[in-house]
């Protein structure tokens, strides 16, 4: 020991998209990145993943959309966003200009519309994974959402897959009895790696007007107060699966991210943090190398998975 | 950016004046353009808040912001607690502001209550701008109590008609029959109106004012989680180029034409 250590190599892969650290900015969060890089250097970045993308342009839920809760906030956007075309055309050749990689999140209201989606994707280039967003109602199957039946997010993770090269994550909904379940079933169908988890059925009511708060009525919930159930999830689905897991829900700072990858997480999301600190992602990332500093480490490799029951 | 705050007062009851000083540059804002507001470190109340600017300052080296708002919950709450000192975060100047056209020959500017912060800041632009140019106001609100910020209002502008829905104060009615009441006078080709206030007030304006055309923005609110356009959390419903999009009203408002926005059925 003693002299100058170098700094911690913070790299992950997931398939085949190499990340320079393990911090990745969630879907829905952070738009199509452009809005935050007057805040944020995006090269910084170890991947963006850009706003749910269906193929259609979608107009999304009428407000209001949102409302804060304790340390945390509900949301029912309504997966509003410019449709494929669009974002191939305009918004992907902006976000070639950074030297990070985009993670396309996609949707469908069918299977054959994931298939779609994700192919269209895969042959514009620029986009170096594709998330699969599966907390959608499947409307040919009376609007079952097609994460919380095995078969069925089996179905459209085998069909995205076989549409693409790219690595495959599957985005799973906690709202389910057991996730490691559906974690399981999509990697059995080809599924690159699993990032859990989305937001939770929520709802708030306006005790004055005696309405719900949201437009929709329901909406998810995410922020820090989510973290507990995330992380439990994350470990819980670590033990079942050999792909790797990205852990999302409630990370405002390093250390909530070191929990999850100390539970097994191979890589992170941020998401709400961001509209409470634009930087809170550069923030994770150099409170990771620091610890990794402090505790010797040379490999953010090292440290994954390494909690010890 | 983190901001200091200089100085707050109560001004009427549940109602502040609050002037942050931020170090380092940033642009003047631009009437019609907001803030973000953290005053907490903590995570609970979660969200920055969102306050239009009433006044910018430079003294010193250093850029005073100014906000006038009224505590409507948790967030406000906390933030009208602050005394000079203390810190608070602070994003912006956030938005697209109102426009003031190069040949105007009369400026016409509809308060309802809170909007009066943006629209005073608009009103001392105006007056920056162009000393000559007519600036008319109509101020409203529920009761007097409510009437805030008058007074530096009223020094900027050549007309100023209060009203109030009770009767307390000016003339009694809404703010939308003042202006009713005068449109055939003050209207003209050149005449641009300029509002900011309760969503009513604004759907009343839509009907009274439809013959206007362009000539008239308003300025929105919608809970806020981004303040930047990424979350797509403030989304209100704007007619454009015959199409309908929800539109993020921190980032492509909070300013509108009048006539862009669709009141949907609530």
């Amino acid at each position: 020991m003693g002299g100058e250590m170098r700094a911690p190599d913070l790299r992950v892969s997931v398939g085949s998209m190499r990340m320079k650290n393990p911090v990745m900015t969630a879907s829905g969060t952070f738009g199509y990145g452009e809005e935050y890089a007057p805040y944020v250097d995006l090269n910084r970045l170890g991947a963006i993943v850009v706003k749910g993308l269906s193929w259609e342009p979608r107009l999304g839920n009428p407000p209001p959309r949102i409302i804060e809760t304790p340390c945390g906030m509900l949301n029912a956007v309504g997966l509003q966003n410019v449709g494929v075309k669009v974002f191939v055309e305009e918004k992907l050749p902006r976000l070639r200009c950074f030297d990070v990689p985009v993670v396309a999140n996609i949707y469908g209201e069918t299977v054959e519309e994931y298939g779609r989606v994700g192919e269209a994707l895969s042959s514009a280039g620029g986009v170096s994974a594709l998330e699969i967003n599966v907390s959608c109602p499947n409307v040919r199957k009376g609007g079952v959402v097609f994460g919380t039946d095995p078969d069925m997010a089996a179905e459209v993770t085998s069909t995205v897959v076989a549409g693409t090269d790219l690595p495959v994550i599957v985005k799973l909904t906690p709202n389910v009895t057991d996730i490691a379940l559906i974690a399981q079933a999509v990697e059995a169908a080809g599924a690159h790696a699993v990032s859990l988890i989305n937001t939770l059925l929520g709802m708030s009511i306006d005790v004055e007007t005696r309405r719900p708060h949201l437009a929709h009525i329901m909406g998810g919930l995410s922020g820090p107060a989510i973290k507990p159930v995330a992380l439990c999830m994350v470990r819980q689905v670590v033990k079942k699966v050999k792909i790797p897991v990205i852990g999302v829900g409630g990370i405002v700072k390093a250390a909530d991210a070191l929990e999850f990858l100390i539970a097994g997480a191979s890589a992170v999301q941020i998401g709400t943090a961001s509209f409470v600190n634009p930087r809170a992602a550069i923030d994770v990332i150099e409170g990771i190398e620091a610890y990794l500093v402090r505790h010797g480490e040379a490999k953010i490799k090292d440290i994954i998975g390494s909690l010890q029951e | 950016m983190e901001g200091k705050i200089s100085f707050q007062s109560e001004v009427a009851p549940g109602h502040f004046l609050l002037s942050v000083d931020v170090a380092g540059e940033i642009d003047p804002p631009l009437p019609g353009q907001f803030a973000m507001l953290r005053p907490f470190p903590t995570l609970d109340p979660l969200l920055a808040r969102p306050l239009s600017i009433y006044g910018y300052r430079r003294s010193e080296g250093a850029v005073r912001l100014e906000f006038l708002y009224r505590v409507v919950g948790k967030g406000t709450r906390l933030l009208s607690a602050l005394i000079p000192g203390d810190k608070v975060g602070v994003m912006g100047p956030l938005g697209k502001g109102f426009r003031v056209p190069e040949k105007v020959e009369r400026i016409v500017i509809i308060a309802g209550g809170m909007g009066v912060a943006p629209l005073t800041y608009l009103a001392e632009y105006c007056r920056t701008r162009d000393e000559r140019i007519p600036l008319m106001v109509y101020l409203g609100a529920r009761t007097s109590g409510l009437i805030v910020g008058e007074d530096r209002l009223r020094n900027l502008v050549g007309y100023c008609r209060i009203m109030t829905e009770d009767g307390s104060c000016g003339d009694g009615g809404l703010v939308t029959d003042g202006v009713k009441c005068d449109l055939s006078v003050i209207d003209g080709p050149d005449t641009y109106y300029f509002a900011c206030g309760p969503a009513p007030m604004l759907k009343e304006l839509s009907v009274l004012l439809g013959a206007v055309g362009s000539r008239c923005q308003v300025s929105l609110e919608e809970r806020m989680a981004c303040g930047v356009g990424a979350c797509l959390g403030c989304a209100v419903l704007i007619r454009r180029y015959g199409k309908e999009c929800y539109t993020s009203v921190c980032k492509e408002g909070p300013v509108f034409a009048l006539r862009e926005v669709v009141w949907e059925a609530k």
